[in-house]
């Protein structure tokens, strides 16, 4: 406890130099933790957002994967109701949604334009998610009322993406039709009604998305197979070993995580990894820079005091631990200022909420939040502590083992 | 009867390279320090006195000869076991009373004791005797930039003498001081030195200091005045330094 004192003391000696190292590492901590935290909050929303879309895990067969079809639904599942009763069965999910994908033309009589489309069963999406687009203009599908099978008219609903409708001049409402080759390589029609125009967020998206009832997509395509299962989970946490359960027990499949589905999340993940982690070297090099000069300058200024402190019986030793400790004040009490800072900003944009500008690619924005962890919090102030430790040390050390008579002389 | 020896110097040498040059600052001095006196080191500059005084603190080495700490030889001793003979055997009093200006007068006092490990009780105990005893118990909470240069040099002996060290090495320790102020330092020395038994060796260019001194050697060009050109053999090693040895 004296030690510290002692160190404390000497901290504020110089009281504008010492403030200004323990200001610049609470700058440079609180800008690694905000920027680390923006980092794991856009990384929890583009997970959120990915397996939102795609599912905890995906389920289809190999070739599926691996190979590309030379007519839709080749490598699509068979006998999908079967197949979605065994996987509800596991206590581990929840929810387990089909989907069919495929592309083709999408005509108002007049025009026709290109289209990539998903078919999927809107009841158990609405159960599984709610509402699970963005509509601009119409109605959800209910579940029950898309249902091809039900129409009087025989008309499928589709959902368009707001560029495609708008260049098909399409409305909720109107009828367009649906043309692509089926399972044997033939063109197949289906007429749709169009139940409303939805938004992605990406415009290039909007141009050729188009969502349609799964029964529709499936007898446009003259088959009942689907092109993937998507299987929802209670949590992240049960993705491992429900991947692990689920492909043991459908050894002739494919069982694939959100992750492996997820390139656009995994190429983010490693840019920001790369940003940060410069940013965090560049920051480290800061403080350590700015501590150490602080220090040296300390020391040059107490060599005599030093010499004196070696004559009356301090070994080498004490003092070195003596002076890494102002070190560890100036770093640990501007790291902790740095981190009380953070803190205080991610709770304001909590009450006080930023919009950000739609990324690049995007027609929408996004709340600016900053996810901060108690541990990457606690592990940041601690880095930053030891490294203004370690730094003053490094410039005392050569100070505390001068010879005394030198040091005594000091000017 | 002859008070003990407290340290011996025999046959000590030390040079200092000045660029190619090594430049002699002794050559060849014996000096014996007895318990309870008090010994003037007084010449020239550059006639070798602080160089002296550094060996006799061993906060220097010297290059040819012998040191003894009552008896044991310690000339050849790393640098750790000198700390620790400084720390429980040696007093400094500086010309510049060199005292650390963030701590207390009493803190100043009581830091040779921390370092000796002393427990706190024990600690505030010989403080307060201490700085009782070269009245400044009312200046305990003071800093030094609070103290005049006379208390700052009273606090200094305070600090020299609270760990009860066989020999204080005083550097000009009226150097800084005014006549006044001086003479009451120099009467708080020998008084001290009289009533702890504590050995006092200064460096000094003060005759007043000189004149008040049980004895005064005059070095020149590195010799002691009058010394015999063989030095004696050095006597037999005895205690303090082993026990130092021990401690570390």
């Amino acid at each position: 406890m004296r030690w510290l004192k002692f160190a404390a003391l000497n901290v504020m000696r110089n009281r504008r130099r010492s403030l200004v190292a323990i200001f610049i590492t609470a700058l440079g901590t609180a800008a690694l933790l905000l920027a680390g935290g923006f980092a794991l909050y856009t990384y929890d929303a583009l997970e959120r957002v990915t397996v939102r879309e795609s599912g905890h895990l995906v389920v289809g067969t190999r070739q599926h994967f691996e190979l590309d079809e030379d007519v839709p639904l080749q490598h699509g599942l068979d006998d999908a109701a079967a197949l979605q009763a065994r996987l509800a069965a596991d206590s581990a999910v929840r929810h387990v949604l089909p989907r069919v994908e495929f592309s083709g033309l999408v005509s108002n009589g007049e025009k026709s334009a290109g289209m990539m489309a998903l078919g999927l069963d809107a009841a158990a999406e609405l159960r599984a998610k709610g509402p699970f687009l963005n509509v601009v203009d119409g109605a959800m599908p209910d579940g029950d009322a898309g249902d091809a099978g039900d129409e009087a008219d025989g008309a499928a609903w589709v959902l368009l993406g707001a560029e495609l409708a708008r260049s098909l001049k399409a409305s909720p409402g109107g009828r367009l039709t649906l043309l692509a080759t089926d399972t044997r390589g033939a063109l197949r029609t289906l007429p749709v009604r169009v139940l409303g125009v939805v938004s992605t967020g990406v415009p290039e998206l909007d141009r050729r998305q188009l969502y349609t009832d799964l029964r529709g997509a499936q007898r446009l395509l003259g088959s009942a197979r689907v092109s993937t299962l998507q299987v929802f989970l209670g949590g992240m946490e049960e993705v491992a070993s429900a991947q692990a359960r689920l492909q043991a027990r459908l050894p002739g499949l494919v069982v694939r995580s959100w992750e492996a589905q997820a390139g656009f999340y995994e190429s983010v993940r490693a840019l920001y990894h790369r940003i940060f982690g410069v940013m965090g070297l560049v920051i480290g090099v800061i403080v350590v820079v700015v501590v150490a000069n602080a220090m040296a300058s300390a020391v040059v200024e107490r060599t005599r005091e030093i010499g004196t402190l070696r004559a009356l019986g301090t070994l080498p030793g004490q003092l070195l631990r003596a002076l890494a400790l102002e070190g560890l004040i100036l770093g640990g009490g501007g790291a902790l200022l740095g981190a009380v800072a953070a803190v205080t900003v991610s709770a304001l944009l909590q009450v006080f909420p930023v919009q950000m500008p739609p990324p690049p690619g995007r027609s929408v924005g996004y709340p600016l939040q900053i996810d901060l962890d108690p541990l990457p919090v606690l592990n940041t102030v601690l880095l930053m502590a030891l490294l203004a430790t370690l730094a003053s040390a490094w410039v005392a050390r050569r100070t505390v083992r001068k010879p005394i008579v030198e040091a005594l002389a000091h000017l | 009867m002859t008070a003990p020896l407290v340290m011996t110097l025999r046959g000590v040498r030390k040079s200092y390279r000045l660029g190619r040059h090594a430049v002699p600052a002794l050559q060849g001095v014996d000096l014996d320090l007895r318990a309870g006196e008090m010994l003037a080191l007084a010449g020239p500059s550059g006639s070798g006195k602080t160089t002296l005084l550094n060996l006799c603190g061993l906060i220097d080495v010297p290059d040819a000869g012998a040191i003894l700490l009552r008896g044991e030889p310690v000339h050849r001793l790393d640098e750790r076991y000198r700390t620790r003979l400084r720390r429980d055997a040696l007093g400094f009093v500086f010309q510049q009373f060199n005292l650390v200006p963030v701590m207390t007068a009493a803190e100043n006092v009581e830091y040779p004791l921390f370092l000796a490990g002393v427990a706190q009780a024990e600690r505030r105990r010989r403080v307060a005797q201490a700085l009782e005893r070269v009245g400044l118990a009312s200046h305990a909470g003071h800093r030094p930039d609070e103290l005049s240069g006379g208390q700052r040099q009273r606090v200094a002996i305070a600090r020299a003498l609270v760990k009860r060290p066989a020999l204080v090495i005083a550097d000009e320790p009226t150097a800084s001081l005014d006549s006044q102020t001086a003479e009451a330092v120099l009467e708080l020395m020998r008084e001290r030195s009289r009533e702890e038994g504590v050995t006092f060796v200064f460096a000094t260019h003060d005759e007043r200091l000189s004149s008040r001194c049980d004895r005064v050697v005059r070095l020149r060009d590195g010799r002691v005045e009058g010394a015999p050109a063989t030095p004696p053999t050095p006597p037999a090693p005895t205690a303090v330094a082993a026990s130092a040895r021990s401690a570390a």
